[in-house]
């Protein structure tokens, strides 16, 4: 009955091909330095996961925000460790993308044919860095206020135009709801649209263009 | 998944070993994301309601004998991380000053809020046209069953019923 479906269905999509180029790919004898790109693969998906989830609670208005990530942690079941993934997962991802990054930049992976694989994976490093910096604001603690506070006005050093970066991050003069709101819709909504378009690309050239071997001393 | 590489004895072979290990992690990985998010969605949905309490309604003597009159409590709600004060009504009913009754001003049909039709000496509710006798007993419209009734109970002149 299964196969049945599954042929009904091949004859339609074409999936087992599609599922072929995917994980049947062949690959060359590497090693388990090899992994990090899949590694940081599985924590973006934990972080989608827990991330839709922390939504169901979460409220990002100044009076509500820190209270309804207190709600989650203590009072919601398993909110303490949907948050707890999300926010270990969250350094976990800066971590894993710079290892990944120093792999292809030792084994020199970035090489033809393989340049844009590179540059959408310096714009996926460059959107991981985003998502940490604006998703640091959202429990509107201490903590939070004071680095964004700082964060921003870093921004605002940069010559001529960094008045303007300053004021457009914070929405005006000053940190507050304004803020709070545009990091959070920058959070959830821009940067997962730009990293899914991202992701998609290198992935699909990751399939198609196949992974390098490892460098031989002749290389 | 053949397993046309291993030897004759062996029923599964390296390649199909490896391919139901790697779908038996990943299973224990997805129940391991699964039933923390499920409890994590449904289980404040489905917490127990709060505890009820004697609420203080105001005195027994400024009950009139054989009219319905509404009273008013304040009761404390808490809804996610938000306490908030609401108020609840009860028509309290006497025919001799001594037994009370209170009914709920809830419309049983779809919760609209009932008011007592003095010339009528009936309970209406506005949406749909219910209507209730003096005890809370449906007259006519759609409502399914009477009133709801509080617990009533008099202590030192003051009648409390029991709510939350």
């Amino acid at each position: 009955m299964t196969a049945r479906l599954a042929g009904w269905l091949d004859e339609r999509l074409g999936w087992r091909r599609v599922w072929e180029s995917i994980f049947l790919r062949k690959v060359p004898k590497v090693n388990w330095l090899y992994t990090l790109g899949s590694a940081t693969l599985f924590v973006a998906i934990n972080q989608i996961v827990t991330g839709i989830l922390l939504t169901i609670y979460y409220v990002p208005t100044p009076d509500h925000a820190y209270d309804s990530v207190q709600y989650i942690t203590t009072q919601v079941p398993a909110g303490w460790l949907i948050r707890g993934l999300h926010h270990w997962g969250a350094s976990a991802m800066v971590v894993l993308t710079a290892l990944h990054m120093l792999r292809v930049i030792l084994h020199g992976a970035y090489k033809y044919p393989r340049e844009v694989t590179w540059l959408t994976g310096v714009g996926l490093l460059v959107l991981v860095l985003g998502f940490g910096f604006t998703g640091y604001l959202l429990p509107w603690d201490q903590k939070a206020y004071w680095a964004t506070t700082v964060g921003t006005r870093i921004a605002g050093v940069a010559p001529v135009i960094g008045d303007v970066i300053l004021r457009i991050m914070r929405g005006g003069e000053e940190l507050s709801a304004v803020t709070l709101a545009r990091f959070f819709g920058a959070h959830v909504w821009i940067l997962p649209a730009g990293l899914l378009g991202l992701l998609g690309i290198h992935m699909f050239l990751v399939v198609r263009n196949g992974i390098s071997a490892v460098p031989r001393r002749e290389d | 998944m053949s397993a046309s590489s291993a030897s004759s004895t062996t029923p599964v072979g390296r390649r199909g070993f490896l391919g139901f290990v790697t779908w038996a992690i990943g299973g224990l990985v997805s129940l391991g994301f699964g039933i923390p998010a499920l409890a994590y969605l449904f289980g404040p949905a489905l917490r127990s309601q709060q505890e009820e309490t004697w609420l203080p309604l105001g005195a027994a003597s400024k009950v009139p004998l054989n009219t319905p009159t509404l009273f008013k409590a304040t009761v404390k709600r808490q809804a996610g991380w938000i306490v908030s004060e609401e108020q609840i009504a009860a028509f309290v009913l006497t025919e001799d000053g001594r037994e009370f009754i209170a009914m709920s001003n809830i419309c049983t049909h779809l919760g609209c809020r009932v008011r007592w039709i003095a010339d009528k000496e009936q309970f209406l509710s506005p949406c749909h046209n219910g209507i209730f006798d003096k005890l809370g007993n449906v007259v006519s419209g759609p409502p399914p069953r009477p009133l709801d009734r509080y617990p009533v109970k008099v202590e030192n002149g003051q009648i409390l019923i029991l709510g939350g």
